[in-house]
């Protein structure tokens, strides 16, 4: 069966940046397996999720060599609309990622454009929010909710597409004690339903739901032995 | 009697069209606690840490900072007292090189470039940035921006810093270098209002903590 996700022998330097970021990463993600990635801030591993999700090259050209494979697809030979019917990000930002001016509309506009049915869209409107404890912020906008809760829509935004592969960069880093538990039970249920998780983590009493945990140094993809 | 650094007096504040956030609250810091201001997220932490230093005025009741009514001081008056640490370090980064973001209220403030020199590399070397010196700021990975945020305000010397979510981003080898310049810190004499939801780096430092629910304090215990 073909895996969900790979990486082989992964090279990449951002335009104008000083040598290569990656250096030779190889990487295979299972369908219901959760991967974590720790590192030193700085390591690469934000750019490892751009490489994984498609935003290398498409966004951020640079100087990049070897492939991103999903299902046994080069991610240089699909579009960006192809990528993202199969892999959702979360990025560590969330203001980087919400655009719309209320959350239902943030949180609509992946499975909007994925052409579903308006009850489909309904349906995985609530769903996402209920899964991030959000339901009650459905017609607010997004700018006038803390950062915690901004980051909780863009975990929704996310959901609602129903990706095969799921990237998270850091998304539980501004959420509160009971919200990180709440998430950490979304990602042990999107494992039992097969879905491919890569994500990165500082807090490592958020490991506990990985699978398996490889740590980035200065750009080379190791096994982790409990020190960054 | 100890005297509060900064008092807030039946404080409330709401943003436009909305609910209020911060509803008749009133609180006084001390320089001589770290105080932890913790609570779910949307508890009005952020909103609370931005009324202190004057970036949101409120709607009702006064913010009393080193005895003066803030509400007739100028921003620039109360940053010179009062180094904030935004929860998006993209949001207070503009300069294009990593030293001069680091450099630039110094030199407002007239230093000699000696004394800028010798701070700007104590600062990079105290954050880990001494190898990033010339890099575009807007550039470096969330972990380096949130090191370079916390130099700038830092490099500063406030008599009181705010920092919300100091640690977000920053993995555990220099969350461990943040508490130890901190505590640093707090023996200097500096006062800290920290809003966090990192428990071990709150129990680390902390005499005081404060927690919030709805616009309100649930809990202070020191």
């Amino acid at each position: 069966m073909t895996v969900p996700l790979e990486v082989r022998d992964l090279w990449y330097g951002y335009p104008g940046g000083k040598g290569d970021v990656l250096k030779g990463v190889n990487l295979a993600v299972e369908r219901g397996e959760v991967l974590a990635v720790v590192g030193l801030s700085g390591s690469g591993k934000s750019t490892l999720c751009y490489c994984l999700s498609g935003i290398v090259p498409h966004i951020y050209q640079g100087n990049l060599r070897g492939q991103t494979l999903i299902k046994g697809t080069p991610t240089t030979s699909m579009k960006i609309p192809e990528i993202a019917t199969r892999l959702g990000i979360v990025f560590q930002e969330p203001d980087n990622q919400l655009f719309s001016p209320t959350v239902e509309d943030e949180v609509a506009f992946g499975p909007e454009n994925l052409c579903l049915s308006r009850e489909e869209i309904g349906e995985r409107l609530e769903l996402a929010l209920k899964q991030v404890g959000m339901e009650g912020f459905r017609f607010g906008s997004p700018n006038q909710l803390s950062g915690g809760q901004k980051q909780l829509i863009a975990l929704a935004s996310v959901l609602s597409l129903d990706p095969e592969i799921l990237i998270f960069d850091e998304a539980m880093s501004q959420i509160d004690e009971q919200g990180k538990a709440g998430i950490k039970s979304v990602i042990v249920g999107l494992k039992e339903r097969d879905k491919t998780i890569v994500m990165i983590e500082h807090d490592f009493d958020n490991l506990d739901v990985a699978d398996r945990v490889l740590l980035l140094r200065d750009g080379v993809l190791q096994p982790f032995e409990g020190r960054l | 009697m100890i005297e509060p650094y900064i008092e807030l007096d039946d404080v409330s504040f709401a943003y436009e069209r909305c609910a209020p956030v911060i509803g008749g609250l009133s609180l006084k810091l001390y320089k001589e606690q770290f105080t932890a201001i913790t609570g779910p997220n949307g508890s009005g932490k952020t909103t609370l840490g931005k009324i202190m230093t004057g970036i949101l005025r409120p709607q009702k009741g006064c913010v009393i900072i080193c005895g003066r009514d803030s509400a007739g001081m100028k921003l620039g008056e109360i940053g010179q007292r009062i180094g904030y640490l935004f929860q998006n370090p993209g949001l207070q980064i503009f300069a294009p090189s990593v030293q001069e973001e680091i450099s630039f209220a110094l030199g407002l403030k007239g230093c000699s470039k000696e004394e800028i020199d010798s701070r700007v590399s104590r600062s990079l070397r105290d954050f880990d940035l001494t190898n990033l010196s010339d890099a575009f700021p807007f550039k470096l990975s969330r972990g380096e921006k949130q090191r370079l945020a916390i130099a700038a305000v830092l490099v500063n010397k406030p008599d009181f810093l705010i920092l919300d979510e100091p640690t977000t981003g920053l993995d555990m080898e220099r969350r461990r270098a943040l508490s130890d310049i901190l505590l640093g810190l707090k023996e200097k004499g500096i006062g800290m209002a920290v809003i966090s939801h990192d428990r071990v780096f709150i129990d680390r430092l902390a005499d005081r903590t404060i927690k919030m629910h709805g616009g309100e304090i649930v809990e202070d215990r020191t």
